[in-house]
């Protein structure tokens, strides 16, 4: 019995073990220092999780990986051209472009939605070939009407003799946003990991004494809260986070959304979001509106989507005007399936897990491939492989045990009650 | 007979008054053109022309001869150096108020020109004669140099394609057009600066001097102001003011109208081709106004909007004075090389698997059959066989297992082609950096792996195109290719009639009562997908023959969208298709690429407006028939 519920366990949880064993391998292969990982990843982690925390609501909500999640992230870099124009820097900068990008996106978000619900079971392929779309739009937008119809004043974002707005958005000038909400408060790892370590340990109390969560939950958490904190103080340990800068309120922001993600499936949405993810046909005998609820999934997705962007661009400090945004839904996709999620089941740990893996294997690949092959380029490819690998392999794994499930004769004689 | 509102009949009727109109004054004017009153039209203007120019010129010389006399005057009362300067600038500002204030008589009623037109008209009919004789040297020279000259355009070519890729991340945006727009064949270019004047040349051009003498002394009886000097200074201006080389009426009345209006006659007789083409175009839209509803439900409103956005690109086209006929002929070519990739979507519709988006499965089976030819030394219409059949074979082998992979899948076949396409394509980005291809055609001179693009010269390039073509004026016909994608379309009509293919379609109609019938649904699923991969295979090769180029890594990943996208715009759907699709389809989307990418050019300079275009008819063609295909509103 215990060894089936392993197979089982294996089955289900087999893209995370696999990229383990090959983050572990790409590591010992490309021969880079432990610090500098863990730099790169804390920084890739605050560049990250949220846009990769964005994708949960539509999966809930039964709509798959929402690659439409790219226009979420053109509606950020819409605000964020008008940032740079007005030259408001900084901290300030970073909020006007938010408070921006949350009707823009919302409008993209409602539009997203409509045009989706007319594409019920091809919202995957319908969200990805709409993203496509819509980027020939934001051509349109950045290469003939901003800058032409509408003219941009500040130097640098038009460059003269061409048409549009300049290949790239330089956020690192005295007037940009460059790490401004990552360098409001920037501790180094061990005070950072006390201040999180403390903060979860008190959110889960509380979960715990509104009767949230179990107690073997908590006592779990607790202690490898208390594992990580003990772990710091060897300093084999503290030697491998001595680069690391945390930015406190990004990771804090990203905290927050989680906490978001979990109150929200508490509310009365939530529960249509869940309702209308496990049956439309049902959620809408039970009086749901679907098509409503799940154009809200979507509003909010790309919402997330543009903010996670926002946070995304002031890490980096610059953007590539006509490229930044294209490749957003499919690595967010490959990080959240990587993390064990699958299409219609995914979770704020499964997010975080899989953009932790997703970018740790990132940062090594290219090094593991000039290590063997001699040519990074090698490096290069596998990681577009493998991001496009584990969204295909994840397709095909869902794909199939769902069509497993429909020939079961239970299954069968369910349809069957279903359609009467 | 109230399929038609009283509204579309009163549109009908406006429109074709309109575009009756139009034609009528365009034809008045095309045939005004080379009547005598066209002539009368364009030579008062080259008088008008003329003559303001040597009014300009005799004022110049008025106030050069007062200058002159100024400072003769000055130096004759002997004063320094400075006031000489002073008392010349004041003569000079004194003279050019004066001339300033001077009309110039350019009213050719009132002007004597009796010895001015002659003169006109002989000099016109010399440099003319001049013109016409330069043109054929310097072609006959050129011709010359060509034969002895190696071919220096193959190695720029080669210098393009030896650079290596910088970084795989910057490959991977999506953009062919660039490529694309490669396939335009370059004139090659001959350095004319050893070319010298021949005899005839040198005679033709002492003639022109005599007249342009005759010319003179008819410019001074009109204004005896000007001096021979000023006329000599002027002689250019006059000269390309009366023939240029290439001169049409159109160029001739742009380059007079700068000197005077010249009145509404003229300008219908210039712009009346203009004229005639958007009567046509108005005619032809009255007509679809008339006809709107038949032609919705015959068209389906998207192959209607594309139809009328390629109808705007001619007439654009014909405006813009591009050669309508080169660039159709452009688009036949494209449409024949693209039609066996779209071909390929065909099957997979039929048996019921939807839009094959993983189509760059066969394509890389193509590819790999290409490059075997290359490294193998095969050419010519061989290597081209050779390559077709090992590409089937791979392509084969590849497509029965995607096949029996999309039964386990029914359902979700569309997205998972997709990413499925998608990763085939990033391993096989690896797998060309790794092959152990040998051929020095195929690898970077320095680094790893296969080349980006590798020239299919001294392959099989061309080896449909150029197969019993033929130029019907600047229209020419590629046979061979037309020739292969007739008997592409006739085997797989056969293969439709086949009891085989009978049964696959009927699969894809109704895999249901299929089931109930016998015939065995997994099997003939895997028939089709077999046989679009297949046929995708055929396309890159067939396509890249014709664009000379093989292209490798990411090129190929977008392939299947256009190909998508094409068979939907001929009116396929998702569960449909017939063959007619694949070739008006294939037809109007590379129509309106090949006519949008010129007239965009010439709307917005420098610009990727066509590549724009692309993205959104593609995308938004898929969208349209996703929305068709799926989502009832209550789940």
């Amino acid at each position: 019995m215990a060894k089936r519920t392993f197979g089982e366990w294996m089955r289900q949880n087999i893209v995370t073990v696999v990229f383990i064993i090959l983050c572990a391998l790409c590591f010992f292969l490309s021969g880079e220092t432990p610090a500098y990982v863990a730099m790169e990843l804390v920084d890739r982690m605050a560049r990250n999780a949220f846009i990769v925390l964005s994708l949960i609501i539509p999966i809930v909500a039964g709509m798959g990986i929402n690659f439409a999640i790219t226009i979420g992230a053109m509606a950020a870099q819409i605000a964020l051209l008008w940032v740079l124009e007005w030259q408001i820097p900084g901290i300030g900068g970073f909020l006007v472009a938010a408070l921006m990008t949350i009707p823009i996106a919302t409008l993209f978000g409602f539009l997203v939605g409509k045009l989706l619900n007319k594409m019920k079971g091809q919202e995957m392929i319908g969200g990805m070939i709409l993203g496509y779309f819509a980027n020939g739009l934001y051509q349109l937008l950045f290469l003939f009407v901003f800058g032409n119809l509408i003219p941009l004043h500040t130097d640098g974002l038009v460059i003269q003799g061409s048409t549009g707005v300049a290949n790239t958005m330089d956020l690192s000038g005295a007037n940009g946003i460059r790490k401004s909400l990552d360098n409001l408060i920037s501790l180094e790892f061990a005070p950072a990991l006390y201040l999180f370590a403390g903060i979860i340990a008190v959110v889960m109390v509380i979960f715990y004494v509104r009767k949230s969560i179990r107690l073997s939950r908590l006592i779990a958490v607790l202690a490898v809260l208390a594992a990580c904190v003990i772990a710091v103080q060897f300093p084999a340990v503290r030697d491998i986070f001595r680069l690391v800068r945390v930015p406190v309120v990004t990771f804090a922001v990203v905290g927050v959304l989680c906490l978001f993600n979990i109150m929200i499936m508490k509310t009365r949405l939530g529960q249509q979001f869940r309702a209308v993810g496990q049956n439309r046909v049902v959620a809408n005998a039970a009086g749901i509106n679907v098509d409503r609820t799940r154009v809200i999934a979507i509003i909010f997705s790309t919402v997330l989507a543009g903010l996670g962007h926002l946070i995304f661009a002031q890490n980096l400090g610059a953007l590539q005007t006509y490229g930044a945004h294209e490749q957003v839904g499919l690595y967010a996709g490959a990080a959240i399936l990587v993390g064990g999620a699958s299409i219609v089941k995914a979770s704020n740990g499964q997010a975080l897990l899989g953009c932790l893996l997703f970018h740790l294997l990132f940062i090594v690949v290219s090094g593991a491939g000039r290590a063997v092959f001699g040519d990074a380029a090698i490096g290069e490819y596998f990681r577009v492989f493998i991001s496009y690998g584990v969204i295909a392999v994840a397709l095909v794994m869902h794909a199939w045990s769902s069509s497993v499930k429909r020939k079961s004769p239970e299954a069968q004689l369910r349809a069957a009650s279903e359609k009467a | 007979m109230n399929s038609r509102s009283k509204s579309q009949t009163i549109a009908f009727v406006v429109l074709l008054a309109a575009a009756v109109v139009l034609i009528a004054g365009g034809v008045f004017g095309v045939i005004n053109r080379t009547s005598d009153s066209g002539e009368q039209m364009l030579s008062d203007m080259r008088l008008t022309a003329l003559l303001t120019t040597a009014g300009e010129g005799s004022k110049e010389a008025l106030v050069e001869a007062e200058i002159e006399a100024a400072r003769e005057a000055a130096r004759a009362a002997g004063g320094g150096l400075s006031e000489i300067r002073e008392a010349v600038a004041a003569a000079e500002e004194e003279a050019r108020a004066r001339v300033e204030n001077l009309t110039i008589e350019v009213d050719l009623d009132t002007v004597d020109t009796s010895a001015l037109v002659p003169a006109v008209e002989e000099m016109l009919a010399a440099q003319r004669a001049l013109g016409v004789q330069t043109d054929a040297d310097e072609a006959a020279y050129a011709e010359q140099m060509l034969a002895q000259m190696p071919d220096e355009t193959t190695a720029a070519e080669e210098e393009i394609l030896e650079s290596a890729p910088t970084d795989a991340e910057s490959a991977m945006d999506m953009d062919m057009s660039e490529d694309e727009m490669m396939l335009e064949e370059e004139e090659p270019e001959v350095d004319m600066s050893g070319f010298v004047a021949t005899e005839e040349m040198n005679a033709l051009s002492a003639v022109v001097d005599e007249k342009f003498a005759a010319l003179c002394d008819a410019l001074q009886g009109v204004s005896p102001e000007l001096s021979d000097e000023a006329l000599e200074t002027l002689r250019p201006t006059i000269e390309s003011l009366i023939y240029q080389r290439g001169d049409t009426y159109e160029t001739q009345y742009d380059r007079l109208s700068a000197y005077g209006t010249a009145g509404f006659v003229s300008w219908v007789t210039r712009y009346g081709d203009d004229l005639i083409t958007v009567g046509v175009a108005l005619t032809l839209v009255a007509v679809m106004v008339l006809f709107a509803k038949p032609l919705l439900k015959a068209l389906g409103i998207p192959r209607m909007i594309i139809s009328c956005f390629f109808l705007l690109m001619c007439v654009l086209a014909v405006i813009y004075d591009l050669s309508l006929t080169t660039l159709l002929s452009n688009t036949v070519v494209r449409m024949a090389m693209n039609s066996i990739l779209v071909l390929a979507m065909l099957p997979g519709i039929q048996c019921g698997i939807g839009l094959n988006l993983g189509l760059p499965l066969g394509i890389v089976g193509g590819l790999l059959g290409g490059l075997m030819c290359i490294e193998f030394g095969f050419s010519g219409l061989p290597g081209f066989l050779f390559a077709i059949v090992t590409g089937c074979l791979i392509a084969a082998l590849v497509g029965m297992a995607y096949g029996v992979l999309l039964n386990r899948l029914k359902g979700s076949e569309m997205s998972v082609t997709t990413y499925v396409g998608y990763s085939v394509i990033s391993l096989m980005c690896i797998a060309w950096l790794l092959l152990p291809f040998q051929s020095d055609k195929l690898r970077w001179p320095l680094g790893n792996g296969l080349r980006a693009t590798l020239t299919l010269d001294g392959a099989y390039r061309h080896i449909l195109n150029d197969f019993l073509a033929f130029d019907i004026g600047s229209f020419t016909v590629p046979t061979g290719l037309l020739l292969f994608m007739a008997l592409c379309c006739f085997l797989m009509w056969l293969f439709s009639r086949s009891k085989t293919g009978v049964a696959m379609q009927a699969v894809g109609n109704n895999p249901r009562f299929a089931e109930a019938t016998g015939i065995s649904v997994n099997r003939m699923r895997i028939i089709g997908t077999t046989l679009s991969t297949i046929l995708g295979a055929v396309g890159i090769i067939v396509y890249s023959q014709s664009y000379g180029f093989m292209q490798l890594y990411t090129a190929p990943r977008q392939m299947g969208f256009i190909a998508a996208s094409a068979i939907l715009i001929g009116g396929a759907s998702v569960s449909r298709a017939k063959i007619s699709h694949v070739i008006i389809g294939a037809f109007l989307f590379q129509g309106v690429l090949t006519l949008g990418m010129p007239v965009a050019n010439v709307l917005v300079p420098q610009s990727t407006i066509s590549e724009t275009m692309r993205i959104l008819i593609s995308n938004g063609i898929i969208l349209y028939a996703l929305t068709k295909a799926g989502g009832g509103s209550r789940g």
